[in-house]
């Protein structure tokens, strides 16, 4: 079998990820075969012959295997599990019909109810501090049909999305009618912390939760202080707490 | 291959500008933020749009090439707030072509010493570029610089600084404003399928005391090279819009090769003590003014400027809910790899075959996009640097993060000693698009024309302030009571409505 210029490597051995390592091996091996198949030197091959002979179907392949053993994506984009459920693990919670469904965080704090029916379950990072707490009605948004629904409906007043996309797309068409986000991914830095901060809206990011469910009323603790990038870069806690009211 | 067209500076010289891609891509990508989307399918399209720069910006930039020097579009976009700015030129242009190269030497389709000669003309035209148009400043990179960028000649400075209209938080005009930011930067962030690079940042400038200036560029706001833009945008009457922004009791500490800055104070909207309107395009004489006449012809130009972006926005959003997940991938990967389109659009010699389609090389290899390899490849190429192409001796300390890892490979100098390589990928081979093919309409600031028409105009324009093209700062400095040095300033004020005619002995005290 042919040798590859990369099999020999005195400081590389394999990638770090499980899977690209499954397919980089696999490519590795059809290039292999697709240069012995070729009858040529390298240099004839590799943008000459190589454009010919390796095809997606190639790649087809190389993805088929490590389906058949088993294997099932995590998903990032919804769309990609809609697309092809059977390839990618189950998007729980995404259709909104259980009432009880819930976001979890293994790490969110939880507390118990004070007098008033208050009780802490989640902390997240403040974007923007304000002068004030906010509370409101959390609606989880997760989905292009939740966001289709709003943008008919119109977002009920004093609503808290529970977002757990970092992204500024998925809710754009609606973000600006929020009272405030909740969003269960990136940084202060994220496309939605940079827009919640544009348009004035209140925004955690990085949030762990626990137990929030749909129509719920929650308040976040938004006075308190932003976390700042010194902070992201030596691993400082900086949390701001939401509580829920049962 | 005979290896003797290319010789050891070249290399030395080639190696030194991937290693500092290296160092600032990684420094970009492990302290801004991760891009995450519920919505695209963000890795995945990243992924395939590094494999069409590879294969085609060689070609691509060798086309702008025989009709425009790399160097005189870094002069000519300094007088524009379109994508040859930052997040295009200071960082994407090499950084995408690196990162396709990376990826197939970790597949085994490349080696370092495969297509060698486009590697080096790509950072090359990089490096032309970047001088030009950092020749203000005298960098190549707003790394070098210190994460700062100072772009603009002093006489542009002083008409965005005396043109700007003075605001405050909670009058009319501050309102206006900062409602068209925040939703011009949402629907750039929905333009560019989650990317940020329709804005960018530039600056900061210094006011006097407690005050400094940083321009933001919207850009490929109506319909112009996306496809899908094609209608929805039509009522944005601007492809690209400049806002500069006087900036009270914030200072910008720092201003990335993405067009990002970090402040100190966090920079707030009610920080915004002044603000201009600009458009601009290959077709104008530099910035052009938009509803500048009256501080009250400002506030609405804002007003109805943010209605029309937010009645795009809902257009927009709604097409692209409606999209399959390979359509939201050959989107984002043409928004990725068509980041630095305009450096054709100002040599004329923009064809939509070239920008807006994936060429067959790089299609070959979508069936391997699934979200998780995605990921986690590309979380290995730009953070981890755990392809085994990035591990480097155990002495090795690179800078950041002092691990024995580099993001890019060097070329091997082993080629000037006889070890054979190959020059070139070769030419742009044809593409194709899982998406509606791009209507022959482009707003320009002449108006709506066919591309055949926007290119031919551009090729017939040369900008009035071109003739002046190496009549520097430093020059500026010594021949200020010249009358070319008043001529020159005096052309640029053409369009300011307090400096025209004033010339070139203007100083800043002189403005208020």
């Amino acid at each position: 079998m042919a040798k590859l210029y990369i099999d020999s490597d005195k400081y590389g051995d394999q990638a770090g990820s499980p899977i690209v390592e499954a397919f980089h091996s696999a490519i590795k091996d059809i290039v292999r075969d697709k240069l012995d198949e070729a009858g040529v030197d390298w240099n004839s091959f590799v943008f000459d012959k190589s454009y010919d002979l390796l095809s997606a179907e190639d790649m087809q392949r190389v993805e088929k295997k490590l389906l058949d053993a088993g294997h099932r994506y995590d998903f990032s984009a919804v769309i990609s599990a809609e697309e092809r459920p059977d390839a990618y693990k189950p998007v729980e919670g995404i259709d909104g019909t259980d009432a009880d469904w819930t976001l979890e965080h293994p790490d969110a704090p939880s507390g118990a109810a004070d007098e008033n029916g208050r009780a802490l379950c989640g902390v997240g990072d403040n974007v923007v501090p304000y002068p004030g707490m906010t509370s409101g009605i959390a609606r989880y948004v997760r989905s292009t049909d939740h966001v289709m629904k709003y943008l008919s409906e119109g977002v009920p007043d004093g609503t808290i999305a529970v977002i757990d996309d970092s992204g500024g797309t998925l809710t754009a068409p609606i973000l600006e009618q929020f009272s405030g986000v909740i969003c269960m991914g990136g940084t202060v830095r994220s496309h939605l912390g940079i827009l919640s901060r544009e348009y004035g809206i209140p925004c955690f990011m990085n949030a762990k939760i626990t137990g929030i469910k749909e129509g719920q009323k929650v308040e976040m603790e938004t006075n308190a202080a932003a976390k700042t990038a010194e902070a992201y870069q030596s691993g400082t806690e900086m949390t701001a707490n939401i509580w829920k009211f049962d | 291959m005979a290896n003797n067209r290319i010789s050891y500076a070249q290399l030395l010289e080639t190696n030194n500008l991937i290693q500092a891609c290296t160092d600032e891509t990684y420094w970009l990508c492990v302290t801004r933020t991760v891009q995450e989307s519920k919505l695209f399918p963000v890795p995945s399209y990243m992924l395939l749009s590094y494999l069409n720069a590879f294969y085609r910006y060689p070609s691509v930039l060798r086309k702008i090439e025989s009709r425009m020097s790399a160097e005189e579009i870094g002069d000519r976009a300094r007088a524009m707030g379109i994508k040859v700015q930052n997040p295009s030129m200071g960082w994407a242009l090499p950084g995408f072509y690196l990162l396709g190269r990376e990826w197939l030497i970790n597949m085994g389709l490349l080696r370092p010493q495969d297509a060698i000669e486009d590697c080096i003309y790509v950072m090359d035209f990089w490096k032309r570029f970047q001088l030009s148009w950092h020749r203000n400043d005298g960098h190549i990179t707003n790394k070098e610089f210190g994460h700062r960028s100072q772009i603009l000649p002093e006489r542009q400075e002083q008409i965005f600084e005396a043109d700007a209209y003075a605001c405050e938080d909670g009058d009319d005009l501050h309102s206006a404003a900062s409602q068209f930011m925040a939703s011009a930067s949402q629907y750039g962030f929905l333009i560019s399928c989650e990317s940020r690079i329709s804005l960018c940042n530039e600056g900061p400038y210094k006011l006097g005391d407690n005050a400094e200036m940083i321009v933001r560029d919207y850009m490929d706001l109506s319909e112009s090279d996306f496809p899908w833009l094609d209608e929805v945008a039509a009522g944005v009457p601007y492809n690209n819009l400049t806002v500069p922004m006087r900036v009270k009791d914030c200072h910008f500490y720092l201003m990335d090769d993405w067009g990002s800055f970090e402040s100190e104070p966090e920079f707030r909207a009610e920080h915004i003590a002044g603000v201009g309107l600009y458009t601009s395009d290959p077709l104008s004489e530099g910035y052009e003014p938009v509803g500048m006449s009256s501080k009250e012809e400002l506030t609405k130009t804002f007003l109805e400027l943010n209605q029309q972006v937010k009645d795009a926005t809902t257009k927009l959003w709604q097409r692209m809910a409606a999209w399959t997940r390979d359509q939201m991938i050959d989107a984002g990967a043409v928004t990725y790899f068509a980041i630095c389109k305009d450096l054709a659009h100002i040599a004329g010699t923009y064809e939509m075959e070239d920008w807006m389609l994936i060429d067959e090389r790089a299609e070959r290899f979508r069936p391997l996009l699934n979200d998780e390899y995605s990921r986690d490849c590309l979380g290995e190429l730009v953070g981890l640097l755990t392809h085994p192409s990035q591990r480097t001796n155990e002495y090795t300390m690179m800078q950041h993060s002092d691990g024995p890892t580099r993001m890019y490979s060097p070329i091997p100098y082993s080629i000037l000693d006889g070890d054979d390589y190959t020059p070139t990928c070769g030419p742009v081979y044809p593409g194709d698009s899982c998406l509606p093919r791009k209507q022959d309409r482009y707003q320009t600031s002449r108006g709506v024309l066919t591309l055949e028409e926007f290119n031919k105009q551009v090729r017939d324009f040369k900008p009035a302030a071109h003739k002046y093209r190496f009549l520097d700062e430093t020059w500026v400095k010594y021949n200020s009571d010249t009358a070319l040095a008043d001529d020159m300033y005096k052309t640029e004020q053409a369009r300011s409505r307090k400096l025209a005619g004033k010339g070139a002995g203007l100083k800043r005290s002189d403005l208020t």
